[in-house]
């Protein structure tokens, strides 16, 4: 009860640019993590939006088939690097502590620095368009055209190095958030209570930490191959470029989970909200999450169907693809629950919500053909998989992290989205979508491969093409919708208040934005939804209960008196050092040695720093 | 919104916009099937739907088995979902509804109908993989498909014969084709008669091609090779054993020698322009192994793998610029040529048939 009675708009984000600098602040590193994602994504986008110029209509030139690969990699690579994974963080870190009833993550200062490294890291892979050439052997980087007699620029160490540099910023998040939500949760918090995206966010915790040291060693020996003159995946000195393929997809399957896990956490958050009900089958979504993040593991040849591993193994990796479309269909099933028998209001959030529901359902349809074998044999490599990839990724997860930004961003901000912006910006990005991707499917069927820069007259895929790429730039336009309403509601929106939408968990109980320490009180939690509980009833009164006064508040001014973090400008150097480091194994050794320096004096910086 | 559509006096009004809304939407609506029919009308030469092999018919096969499947449970969840957005719509008025938390029997329901379906698509997807992979006979014509950057090289290590891009198959008869790659990972894909196998460096992967219809099917690789990846297109050409010998026959002969003097001019350019020292044209010069078999380059229906046609036009540009037309390709010429060599070299090919 306590929780929601500041009603001032505390100061959360006031302060200079060094605040910024040093902030330890999860609500801070969360706006970070959205403003650089953000504004990755749109660099992806604009990727996006020449490719399909070039391909808009059949014998273009507009683009030269090099300067087309880089785009079609680089587009790849930062869409599911430096846009989606860390938009997913920029939600753990915003909400994460709000939701488990905690002041701030467990290692603050690990905090700022996954974000710092993730910065330069993201700033570091981009560098290599004006070094020489940016990477053109697609995301996957199939050996071997990335060893040295194929690639001889920097382009692919850029790409290399880029991933080994993003990967630690991603399980140094990881290991904080699962730590996070394993011991710093309120009392009465059990796991049984965790909001749904407190689950995904833990589950995709350990499907990084799991999933990441795989492809960090296929970068390491890469870097051999090309630095140190072995030959892991050159068949000349005895290795094999399957054995890429293997290290790649091992982490790159359970990559795809990292990527819509979080997305499907904030549906199921959001679903409850607008039906004023709770979360069908909570235990079911949460158990078929863990679920689909095991078997995740055991799928990933059915990225090499076309390989030729055999009959045997093709048959394994079919089943165990399959098995993965049902606990996928069982979220599906409780979503539809959820909303059945609730008062359904079509909000903003609530219509992205439900898109992302309708056009997964599409996405797994299609997953689910491709992991037959013999249908796959035929369309892997076409413009089909295009089309699966990103039912998938764009009409799920980016769907739901929209979904999310609508949801989440008054918490945020304090202020509300515009409405009606928002659902133009939803049916344009809706339309635009399906536009864009729909005919993708039918591309593929007609036998256009995917990461070709031309085709020809003869082919009959012209119509469909043209159709995709208004399609893409329809989308192009409702992200530009978002953006001016964006920076728009952030001035002038109107005042949120601590819970514009009625809703259930805790973020819901303070004012928005939080104030600084989040809670004044420790609350005490004794349902899923606490904060709905109290408003509705539900059987029990006194869902929030406040911790009896901690010793050291006895002093008497209005404002808690809480020991929050101090500020520490460590974390940026440790990162700097790091990121210095990798670009002096690519332009001069000189580089290694003074970014192993900063890193070495900072991280004993960040050692001996006295505590708050 | 909803006492409104009650009165009476709105009623007109209200059918009038909603019978231009009608009229609109399904003006919009022909067109848009207009153009889709006419999409999927035209010519689509590489399309999946039309196989001709067995194999290729039982992933076709399997294809629709998903498709309709697939289409089935497409409309009744989306069904589901929009009926259920619709039906529970907030009305004015709307009190808290019943705070459900779940129900094990529809869990249960639903983890069990899925499970059914995927065993379902398993059950029919194990028997095709197996029979799919079957192993050619020992009597199969052998032929060897070389990925090259940006270019297929066939060759038939029985018969001695050589050639790129265009791969000759009798009719009726197992052909077993020997994967491999040069260089880089390319995938060997001629939809109509099977789906895709990858072509990877150091490895050699096998399979079985039963051509039962005569046709030229296009084929084209399937994984990014490098910068004219989107070039790197052939063509089976299936044909009745007779027709496929007197090919084979002809193809092992020398080149056919030029008789006009343009011709002979260009032939004797072959090693000062350069040429040679990646082609090799059998009664001339053998040393040349880096690009493909000129020999009967003639008698082929294109150039540039399958990108350009064996015209004269075409190939005069190749030779003037290839990497106008072909961007990236490792055709590299020691000097440029002069259009007088041009003309001559152009001359000579085209009668190398
Ligand atoms: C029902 C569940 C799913 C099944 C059965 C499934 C199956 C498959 C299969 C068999 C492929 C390989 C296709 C090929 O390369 O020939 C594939 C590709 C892919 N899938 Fe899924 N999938 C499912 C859900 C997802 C989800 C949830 C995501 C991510 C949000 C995802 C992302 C991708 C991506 C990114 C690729 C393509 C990677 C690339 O080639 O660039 N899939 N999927
Ligand atoms: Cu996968």
């Amino acid at each position: 009860m306590a929780t929601t009675t500041v009603s001032v708009r505390p100061n959360t984000y006031a302060g200079t640019a060094w605040s910024w600098i040093t902030t330890v602040d999860h609500k801070r590193i969360a706006v970070l993590y959205f403003v650089t994602s953000l504004a990755f994504f749109a660099l992806g986008g604009v990727e996006a939006l020449l490719i399909r110029l070039q391909l808009s209509r059949p014998e273009l030139d507009l683009v030269h088939p090099d300067r087309f690969a880089e785009l079609f990699t680089m587009h790849g690579t930062t869409m599911v690097f430096l846009a989606l994974m860390p938009l997913s963080a920029a939600f753990f870190n915003l909400l994460v502590p709000l939701m488990i009833g905690a002041r701030d993550v467990a290692f603050p200062r690990l905090n700022a620095l996954s974000y710092w490294v993730y910065l330069f890291g993201g700033i570091f892979l981009n560098i290599s368009f004006i070094a020489g050439g940016a990477p053109a052997m697609g995301w996957f980087g199939y050996a071997p055209l990335t060893a040295t007699e194929f690639a001889d620029t920097h382009a692919v160490d850029f790409w290399a190095f880029g991933l080994q540099i993003l990967g630690v910023s991603s399980i140094l998040a990881s290991i904080n958030f699962i730590v996070t939500i394993i011991n710093m949760r309120a009392p009465g918090m059990t796991f049984n209570r965790m909001p749904m995206f407190v689950w995904m966010t833990l589950i995709t915790g350990f499907l990084i930490i799991f999933a990441f040291p795989v492809i960090t060693i296929g970068l390491v020996l890469l870097l051999f191959d090309r630095y140190l003159g072995t030959s892991f995946f050159l068949y000349q000195g005895g290795g094999d470029p399957v054995l890429w393929q293997h290290l790649f997809w091992v982490f790159g399957h359970p990559e795809v989970y990292i990527l819509i896990l979080p997305a499907m956490g904030i549906v199921s958050d959001v679903l409850p909200t607008f039906s004023r009900k709770p979360l069908f089958g909570y235990a079911v979504v949460a158990y078929s999450g863990a679920a689909i993040a095991l078997v995740g593991f055991g799928v990933w040849t059915h990225h090499m169907f076309t390989v030729g591993l055999g009959p045997v193994a093709d048959t394994a990796f079919a089943i165990s693809t399959m098995a993965v479309a049902v606990p996928t269909g069982v979220k599906i099933f409780n979503w539809i629950a959820t909303l059945w028998g609730g008062s359904i209001s079509l909000r903003t959030p609530m219509l992205f919500a439900i898109g992302f529901i309708a056009m997964f359902i599409l996405g797994g349809l299609t997953g689910v053909s491709l992991g037959s074998p013999p249908v796959d044999t035929q369309v892997q490599d076409t413009y089909y998989v295009v089309a699966h990839l990103h039912y998938v990724l764009f009409g799920g997860t980016i769907f739901g992290l929209f979904a999310g930004i609508y949801f989440w961003f008054p918490k945020m901000t304090g202020r509300m989205l515009s409405e009606g912006w928002g659902k133009v910006h939803f049916w344009l990005m809706m339309i635009g979508f399906n536009l864009a991707f729909g005919p993708q499917h039918q591309l593929g069927i007609d036998g256009m491969p995917r990461r070709i820069h031309t085709y020809g007259a003869d082919m009959g895929w012209d119509v469909w093409n043209l159709m995709s790429t208004v399609g893409a730039w329809t989308i192009g336009l409702s992200m530009l919708i978002f953006a001016i309403n964006a920076v728009r509601s952030m001035r002038s929106g109107r005042d949120a208040g601590p819970d514009p939408w009625d809703g259930g968990t805790l973020e819901w109980s303070m004012s928005s934005p939080p104030p600084v320490y989040n809670f004044a009180e420790v609350p005490v939690v004794d349902d899923r939804y606490p904060v709905w509980k109290e408003k509705h009833g539900g059987g029990h009164t006194g869902a929030v209960v406040a911790e009896p006064p901690v010793a050291d508040t006895e002093h008497d001014d209005e404002e808690p008196h809480i020991h929050m973090p101090n500020p520490s400008y460590w974390p940026i150097l440790v990162a700097a050092g790091m990121v210095l480091a990798a670009c002096g194994l690519i332009f001069h050794q000189v580089f290694v040695l003074l970014g192993a320096l900063i890193f070495g004096i900072s991280l004993i910086g960040w050692i001996e720093e006295p505590p708050g | 919104m909803r006492a409104l559509m009650h009165g009476t006096h709105l009623r007109p009004r209200a059918t009038g916009a909603v019978q231009r809304v009608i009229r609109r939407v399904s003006l919009g609506a022909a067109l848009l099937l207009a153009a889709l029919v006419l999409a999927a009308c035209g010519v689509t030469p590489q399309t999946i739907l039309e196989p001709t092999t067995e194999a290729a018919r039982a992933s076709h096969w399997l294809f629709l088995v998903v498709f309709w499947a697939g289409l089935a449970v497409f409309v009744v969840v989306e069904g589901a979902l929009l009926y259920t957005i619709w039906r529970f719509r907030r009305r004015r008025g709307d009190t808290l509804p019943a705070q459900t938390h779940g129900n094990l029997k529809l869990e249960i329901g639903w983890t069990i109908a899925p499970t059914i379906l995927v065993v379902l698509l398993a059950a029919f997807t194990v028997p095709v993989i197996f029979a799919n992979a079957q192993e050619p006979e020992d009597d199969a014509i052998r032929v060897e498909a070389i990925g090259h950057q940006w270019w297929f090289e066939f060759s038939y290590p029985d018969l001695g014969v050589v050639t790129a891009n265009e791969l000759h198959l009798p009719v009726g008869k197992p052909a077993a084709i020997i994967i491999k790659s040069e260089d880089v990972l390319h995938s060997f894909w001629v939809p109509a008669l099977r789906g895709k196998l990858d072509m990877v460096p150091g490895r050699t992967s096998v399979f079985r091609i039963l051509p039962e219809q005569t046709g030229t099917f296009p084929g084209q690789c399937a994984e990014f090779c490098g910068t004219a990846h989107a070039l790197m297109r052939f063509t089976v050409v299936v044909e009745e054993p007779e027709e496929f010998d007197a090919w084979a026959a002809h193809q092992l002969t020398d080149r056919v020698p030029p008789t006009s003097e343009l011709a002979q001019a260009g032939e004797a350019l072959l090693t000062p322009a350069g040429c040679a020292l990646c082609h090799t044209i059998r009664g001339v010069t053998e040393i040349g192994t880096i690009g493909p078999d000129l020999t009967h380059v003639g008698s082929r229906t294109h150039i540039a793998a399958n990108t350009m046609g064996m015209t004269r036009s075409d190939l005069e540009h190749w030779l003037r610029d290839s990497d106008d037309m072909k961007p990236g390709n490792l055709m590299i010429l020691p000097r440029p040529l002069t259009e007088d060599e041009i003309e001559a070299l152009t001359e000579y090919l085209m009668g190398l048939k």
